[in-house]
């Protein structure tokens, strides 16, 4: 029962971090850039249920708005990687010669870099940008599609399974779909958990070096950055967006495990 | 004369259902036992059975007795002990139980240096005399991969026997095997059964009468008759023994060889290299309304490239087709039925497809699958969950459908039981000459071709 019962775990703690966005939108909605300086570090009350951090703007508001921020970020990079890299797998499986070489050559470059200094580099370029920072995780994520589905079609490409079809006079559309997607989606999805995580991580860390996002907006990486001079004074204030980023990644991680067990049989 | 195992009420269940009920079998030293069945017919599990591995989750009931000691009283670690050195299993397709990146003499050396705690030196010594009484001594150092099916099969009987196991299983040691193979391997088990004790599991009805002794007909875990090799084989008494032995190639009725009339396709001065290797040049070939051509020749001959090649799946290095067919007029059936169909839809989703791509006329279906004697019910299933039998029927039945004129048949009947095979080779041959199609039949067994074939091609 183990396995059935990890992914459900992951599924709760994603949707418990939902409902405290959900809490913060229809109960509070707060300006989470909002200042007041006489409420500094309040303890939780039922006008502030987490509190206020150095500035006395509402905790419940900026977590909720950052937990926006990096689902937001996880499913654009996840989409935008899964079908470049998908696609272009497929190509480079399927047509060989040289569109593959190409693809595989831009491949192997960003895979030497570092992804995180890849992102860094794109941060760079226009410092606070949401598009930059979209565009330098989904260029790291794509590499892992693209190796995947590549492999994996390259084999199945001239299984008999594939060149029946071929005989029979089916298209690429019909493989595709009959074929080659169904055995793919399982790796697929699990890989877009990961995704999610990494990308969420990837954001953090960026915002955490002050590269990423810029004040005032709520990021995770940056609200903990700011936070950390006031560790002594207000430790349970640091350690939300902390938990937070943990329990982001533990469950993006958990609901993995239980994709392909589910999918895959 | 000395029992090596005595297997008395011996029963296997999987949850409810009896694999193999109540088998008594005695095995002696220089009197060989066969059992011969069909596949899935729970005989493999018997050798398991024998051996002490029976997968967890069967049920065993009854009793073996090993060289006299009761299979019940030894322990895991006393029965792995008599593993190599008291019996020894020679596996089905050895050239997948070798280790596929090291050399053959290495891996013969090393059951003297594990199972026997022999000085390394003494068992290469060893493993080179073994090598050379089965003619392999040249082979030492090449790895499996270089050998061909019937040497790899003569390296894993070293490796088995190394240990001197007076008992030795033989779990379908002709599959996949030509005829002169396979007779090269009835000889080696000929000879060990001379003074060792012999159980050989299959369903090839020639290698049973060559290795003589007792026979034991098995089909659904129920023993049908047994008795001595010679009675059986020449008068059989059971249905099924019967079906078995009229489904040997030998058996089949001569084809009338046809007339040759209008070519459907012809390939001019056909050259192909792999790998370095020429595999055929300047090969000319012309097939003609009707006409079954046989394409035999050694794995790795050439024989699916050349058939790719005039269905247009390959171009060739140099010679061309000369007059090629369009799409889905010329068809393949393959060796390994379930790998030829998309996993994860039912066969009826699969020929929805087919009718709806070609326009086809969905009615004739139902005609056809009883026809190819296919149960309607089938059609709910996705191919995983048919039988291999049923489901190179349906790969005829998808090829009906289309009318090809040019119809690839690569070893389409390999992985069947012989009885099965009979049947879709029968129905492959009353096709092609009911519907003027060209039939390429790709197979090992040179019986087989000689009796349907108007002529063979050799590689």
């Amino acid at each position: 029962m183990m396995p059935r019962l990890l992914p459900l775990l992951g599924l709760v703690l994603l949707a418990a971090l939902l409902s405290l966005v959900a809490i913060d939108l229809l109960y509070f909605g707060r300006d989470p850039a909002l200042q007041q300086l006489q409420q500094v570090f309040l303890h939780p009350s039922p006008d502030h249920p987490l509190g206020t951090d150095q500035f006395g703007r509402c905790n419940l508001a900026r977590l909720s708005a950052a937990i926006q921020n990096s689902l937001l970020m996880s499913l654009l990079c996840v989409a935008t990687a899964a079908l470049l890299g998908t696609g272009a797998g497929l190509a480079a499986a399927w047509y060989q010669g040289w569109v593959d070489r190409c693809l595989s050559f831009i491949i192997n470059v960003l895979m030497a870099l570092p992804g995180l200094v890849l992102v860094l580099l794109f941060a760079a370029l226009i410092p606070g940008s949401f598009v930059m920072l979209y565009l330098a995780i989904s260029a790291v994520l794509w590499v892992e599609y693209f190796r995947l589905v590549r492999s994996a079609t390259l084999s199945l490409r001239h299984a008999p399974e594939v060149e029946a079809s071929m005989l029979y006079g089916f298209g690429k559309g019909y493989i595709l779909r009959r074929h080659l997607l169904p055995k793919l989606l399982p790796d697929l999805l699990s890989l877009a958990c990961f995704g999610a995580a990494s990308a969420i991580l990837a954001l953090a860390s960026i915002g955490f070096v002050y590269v990423g996002l810029k004040p005032p907006e709520a990021e995770l990486g940056l609200m903990m950055v700011e936070l950390l001079p006031y560790y002594s004074d207000a430790p349970w204030v640091l350690a939300q967006p902390l938990l937070t980023v943990f329990v982001l990644i533990l469950s993006f991680n958990l609901i993995a495990s239980g994709v392909r067990h589910d999918i895959g049989r | 004369m000395t029992l090596a195992v005595e297997v008395t009420q011996l029963s296997i269940y999987a949850d409810e259902q009896c694999l193999v009920d109540r088998l008594s079998l005695q095995i002696r030293l220089g009197q060989p036992v066969t059992i011969l069945g069909e596949t899935g017919s729970g005989k493999s599990l018997l050798a398991h059975a024998i051996a002490g591995i029976l997968p967890s989750g069967l049920r065993q009931e009854g009793h073996v007795t090993l060289f006299g000691r009761s299979q019940d009283a030894l322990s895991q670690s006393e029965l792995e002990a008599m593993w190599g050195k008291a019996l020894a299993v020679l596996p089905q397709e050895p050239w997948l139980a070798l280790n596929p990146i090291r050399a053959i003499d290495g891996q013969i050396s090393e059951v003297g240096e594990c199972v026997l705690q022999e000085p390394s030196t003494h068992s290469q010594g060893n493993a080179q005399r073994q090598l050379d009484r089965l003619g392999l001594g040249e082979d030492g150092n090449k790895i499996p991969a270089w050998l061909s099916g019937g040497m790899a099969q003569r390296a894993a009987y070293a490796a088995a026997t190394y240990a001197g196991a007076p008992l030795l299983i033989a779990d379908e040691p002709s599959k996949g095997l030509d005829e002169a193979r396979r007779d090269q391997i009835g000889a080696l088990l000929v000879q060990h059964a001379q003074c060792h004790a012999l159980l050989t599991i299959t369903h090839d009805i020639e290698l049973a009468r060559q290795i003589g002794g007792e026979i034991i007909v098995m089909r659904q875990g129920q023993i049908l008759e047994r008795g001595d090799a010679e009675q059986i084989l020449n008068q059989p008494r059971s249905d099924y023994a019967k079906a078995l032995i009229a489904a040997h190639p030998s058996q089949w009725p001569q084809a009338t060889k046809h007339r040759q009339t209008t070519p459907v396709l012809s390939a001019n001065a056909l050259s192909h290299r792999r790998g370095g290797r020429l595999l055929f040049n300047q090969l000319d070939i012309q097939l003609h309304q009707g006409e079954i051509v046989g394409l035999s020749g050694d794995s790795g001959s050439g024989k699916s490239t050349l058939a790719d090649i005039l269905l247009g799946l390959l171009s060739p290095d140099s010679g061309k087709i000369a007059n090629p067919l369009p799409r889905g007029q010329a068809l393949k059936l393959y060796q390994d039925p379930p790998a030829a169909f998309a996993q994860h839809v039912s066969m009826g989703a699969l020929l929805q497809d087919l009718i709806r791509l070609h326009k086809l006329d969905a009615n004739q279906i139902p005609a056809l699958m009883n026809q190819l004697n296919l149960a309607p019910a089938l059609l709910q299933r996705p191919a995983r969950a048919i039988s291999g039998g049923e489901l190179q029927r349906f790969a005829l039945l998808r090829a009906l459908l289309m009318k090809p004129r040019f119809l690839v048949a690569d070893e389409p009947t390999s992985r069947l039981d012989p009885i099965t095979a009979a049947q879709i080779t029968q129905l492959l041959v009353k096709y092609a000459r009911e519907h003027d199609a060209a039939l390429l039949f790709i197979s090992h067994e040179r019986t087989a071709l000689e009796r349907i074939c108007d002529r063979i091609i050799s590689l």
